[in-house]
């Protein structure tokens, strides 16, 4: 058995297959389907979720690896159902269309922040560029994200 | 009931109703959703491009662990043809031995784990029997499919006119093969009942998949349902029902299964369609003070062996400009490539590449402004018709947008504008984008809570559809929005339109509008039972809705609630349904527009590197009543994001030998990233349409459109160099 810390519940899993990803251990064997599969490959970002507070993408990720690791998702972003500044900020600045990448935008994003990487668009553009948008909402998720700076990144 | 006069609810940027769903991951796609005892199916792709399958050995996936079937042409059951109108459905997989392009599926694999499945599905050997494929456009051996849908046009005498201007521009273009690549995986999660079938699935028109299901299996088309509440982005590509959709129900129905498969990033670029490359040619003829006397536009894209595909460019050229003599030809070449399909502004976007790069050069050949070239040439009526057009702010678009910009600081010769070491070059494109309108039905309810539901069997790819009907049916029905949910994404609703051609705003707005006017009169004739009804003996033109109530225009006291009336009649709830089929040109007696819009665009070239960079976009768009303001601009800047994408980028790299593409994932096959775009500033100029009764016209697609045009006019300002392919790469730069 292995025991994935998912949101700050414990998980025991019973991974009978080596093969599985952490991005398909969330979605398939816990149901935290909020995480997106756009690519398996590493390329487009959209699975990105937390591991002890730096953003990974979980598609290239293996859970049998994540034991003892702290995953955080998009589900467990918020607190009690209140939204976590990202996430309002993205809804008031239309930074989304389709929404498909939006899970791993906000977690890339409050990384971001973290990594002190935020301080200029030009910075927020350089290192948010592993997230693709195909629907095209880049520069509403630098007006979100430089809104989220400027208020003092809130907390993550 | 007089409408939108003055709207409350249409027009302000209100904020997306799904859009908690969508920053907290509670949206569901089709691949969130799943069944205890599900099976997952995984494809098996031809790795020639014409021939036969001459040998399969299925044994070692057959005895994989896990595996419930394999299904290929040589035990697969056989379908019937779907429907083959407008957007056909490919024939049904599996059904002989031949291979027409690379990647077309020869099994697939059900497993009861997705791992097992796709390591399964390594296992199946095939062997085949290879053919020479048609790959090249040029290849004179492919069948040539002319004016493939009836869209070529001819007036004047475009050869003497031609022959006669002062001034000729002939020139030859190439536009690359995209890939729609909407992040969202493709998705199909089928269950049979018997003869009853649900399905979700990553679509743009879910009634087309359920009349497709039922006619492919043999079923009734009311025993199938189809569900997409999400979908991850489409851009065209969930326009078709694709040969995995068919697979996937098929494999549920052989294992008695509910079967889930999820594509792989690499079939997305060979199963469900790309835009087609194009070759163009175009001459124009003008008089020396830059009046147009000629434009002769030809272009050839390409389509799959059995497939069809609508990329009218040449037919771009015949609703642009006012010009006496215009031939247009649109040609198809059929070869050995996986089907081409509608991405985002399918024909418009390389027409419009073409034709608006030729005027810049014509432009440059006069000594004349472009955006003053534009406008001695504005078609003040439809040039094709000669009718009048139902709505036209081009000019304003030119104007606000030229201002915006600060076109007036172009200082003309192209290489004289400089930033440091940087080259700069102003560039700008002129669109009249098409108007596409279908048919469209919905239904409204309001309940005794005061509360109303709307629903049309649609669905929202990202566009905004949940959030503009809301505001809209708030706003004809007299309710707060919160007070309005809108479905879609169920064919148990009334059935409604692709979310395509820019046409889904128009036709269900319209539906919309009409359902909540049969709502109202249906409230009128319930309350007329009542004698003594304050609204007894009113009419819709006799009754304003506000507040949740029913009242007599100017006499807000004089009225009744809906809840009241309801409570009255010992009613829960009354519903009214709503269609809208747009009227010919003719019946209406003018040319229905599409949206028009103005691009102008900075650029930035590395004069030694050959680096290309987008520093400033400014658009002004002519998009009719905009219902949202802030989705619509989301709307072009996205478009301005897939454009810069075609003009830069986005390159399907195809081996010319075996047809394979080289380029299929997200890390070869280059799209705009975050750090390519800069902040770009949208207009909206014009107001509400007249061929419509809302007044809209769809901006889904215009963004996209002129992109190409701007960057490479830019390109030649900045540089001197005039690029006629696109996407513009460092190569074509520095060569």
């Amino acid at each position: 058995m292995t025991t994935l810390t998912v949101n700050g519940v414990d998980h025991r899993l019973d991974l009978d297959d080596a093969r599985v990803t952490l991005l398909d251990a969330l979605r398939d064997r816990l149901g935290l389907t909020g995480t997106k599969k756009g690519c398996d490959q590493g390329a487009c970002g959209a699975c990105t979720v937390m591991a002890d507070g730096k953003r990974i993408l979980s598609c290239l990720t293996l859970a049998a690896q994540c034991e003892g690791r702290e995953i955080i998702t998009i589900e467990g972003l918020g607190v009690d159902g209140v939204l976590h500044p990202m996430q309002e900020a993205f809804v008031r600045h239309d930074a989304f269309q389709c929404g498909y990448c939006t899970s791993g935008q906000i977690m890339s994003a409050v990384c971001l922040l973290a990594e002190g990487r935020a301080g200029s668009d030009a910075d927020i553009r350089e290192f948010m560029s592993g997230n693709l948008c195909r629907c095209g909402a880049y520069p509403n998720i630098v007006a979100a994200i430089r809104e989220v700076a400027g208020a003092g990144g809130g907390h993550a | 009931m007089t409408i939108l006069e003055r709207p409350r609810h249409v027009g302000p940027g209100v904020d997306r109703v799904d859009g908690p769903q969508k920053v907290t991951g509670a949206a569901r796609y089709p691949n969130d959703f799943s069944h205890p005892d599900m099976a997952h199916a995984a494809l098996v792709r031809a790795t020639i491009a014409a021939g036969r399958v001459a040998r399969l050995d299925t044994g070692a996936a057959e005895s994989a662990p896990g595996v419930l079937a394999v299904l290929t042409h040589l035990n697969a059951p056989r379908l019937a043809t779907g429907p083959s109108a407008l957007l056909a459905t490919p024939p049904p997989p599996l059904r002989d031995d031949r291979i027409l392009y690379y990647g077309q599926y020869v099994a697939v694999v059900v497993a009861d784990t997705p791992e097992r499945a796709s390591a399964a599905a390594r296992r199946i050997e095939v062997g085949y029997e290879p053919a020479e494929p048609l790959l090249d456009i040029h290849d004179p051996r492919a069948e040539r499919l002319p004016d493939p849908w009836g869209s070529d046009a001819s007036w004047g005498d475009t050869r003497a006119a031609l022959d006669d201007a002062h001034v000729v521009i002939e020139a030859s273009y190439t536009t690359a093969e995209n890939t729609n690549n909407p992040l969202g995986l493709f998705s199909t999660l089928a269950e049979w009942d018997g003869d009853t079938l649900t399905v979700h699935d990553s679509t743009q028109w879910p009634t087309r998949v359920r009349a497709t299901l039922a006619q492919m299996f043999g079923v009734p088309e009311a025993g199938v349902r189809v569900l997409v509440l999400y979908v991850g982005g489409g851009f065209g590509a969930g326009l078709r029902v694709w040969p995995h959709v068919i697979l996937t129900a098929m494999a549920a129905r052989q294992t008695g299964r509910p079967v889930k498969l999820v594509m792989t990033r690499p079939e997305m670029f060979t199963g469900i369609g790309h835009r087609p490359a194009t070759v163009q040619h175009i001459r124009i003829g003008a008089t020396r003070d830059g009046r147009l006397t000629a434009i002769e536009h030809e272009s050839r894209s390409t389509v799959a062996i059995e497939g069809d595909n609508i990329e009218p460019c040449a037919t771009v050229s015949t609703a642009a400009y006012a010009c006496p003599n215009v031939t247009a030809h649109d040609e198809q070449v059929r070869l050995n490539i996986p089907w081409t399909n509608s991405m985002r502004a399918p024909g418009e976007a390389q027409g419009n590449f073409v034709l608006e790069s030729a005027i810049d050069e014509l432009s440059h050949a006069l000594g004349i402004d472009p955006l003053e070239l534009r406008l001695r040439n504005y078609a003040e009526v439809h040039p094709r018709s000669g009718l009048p057009w139902s709505s036209k702010a081009l000019r304003e678009c030119y104007e606000v947008g030229a201002e915006r910009f600060g076109w007036s600081r172009r200082v003309p010769e192209p290489g004289s504008m400089r930033e440091g070491d940087w080259l700069v070059g102003y560039g700008m494109a002129g669109i009249s984008y098409f108007w596409y309108q279908a048919p469209c039905q919905a239904r409204a309810t309001v309940r005794g809570d005061g509360t109303a539901y709307v629903r049309s069997a649609v669905t929202d790819i990202g566009t905004g559809t949940y959030t503009i009907m809301t505001q809209l049916a708030a706003e004809l029905l007299g309710l707060e929005q919160d007070r309005v949910t809108f479905g879609l994404g169920d064919t148990s609703m009334p059935p409604g339109p692709q979310a395509g051609g820019s046409g889904l705003t128009a036709a269900l707005g319209s539906a919309v509008h009409a359902a909540c006017r049969n709502l109202v009169r249906a409230f009128l004739d319930a309350a007329a039972a009542d004698p003594a009804s304050p609204l007894a003996g009113c009419d819709l033109d006799d009754v304003a809705v506000t507040g949740g109530r029913v009242h007599r225009v100017g006499e807000p006291e004089r009225g009744e609630s809906y809840a009241g009336i309801l409570a009255m009649r010992g009613l829960d709830e009354l519903s009214a349904d709503g269609d809208s089929t747009p009227r010919t040109p003719q019946e209406a007696g003018m040319a229905p527009a599409g949206p028009f819009g103005a691009r102008f665009v900075e650029v930035r070239v590395d004069p030694e590197l050959g680096r290309l960079s987008v520093a400033r976009v400014v658009s002004a768009i002519d998009g009719g009543r905009i219902l949202n303001e802030k989705l619509a601009r989301s709307q072009i800047i996205g478009g301005t994001v897939g454009g810069i994408g075609m003009a830069m980028f986005e390159d399907t790299v195809s081996d010319p030998g075996t047809g394979r593409i080289a380029n299929a994932t997200l890390g070869d096959y280059l799209v705009p990233v975050n750090a390519d775009i800069p902040d770009m500033d949208v207009s909206f100029v014009g107001g509400p349409d007249a061929f419509n009764p809302i007044g809209v016209k769809g901006v889904g697609e215009i963004g996209l459109v002129g992109m190409a045009a701007a960057i490479a006019n830019a390109v030649f300002h900045a540089t001197g160099k005039r690029i006629r392919s696109v996407p513009i790469t460092i190569d074509r730069l520095l060569l």
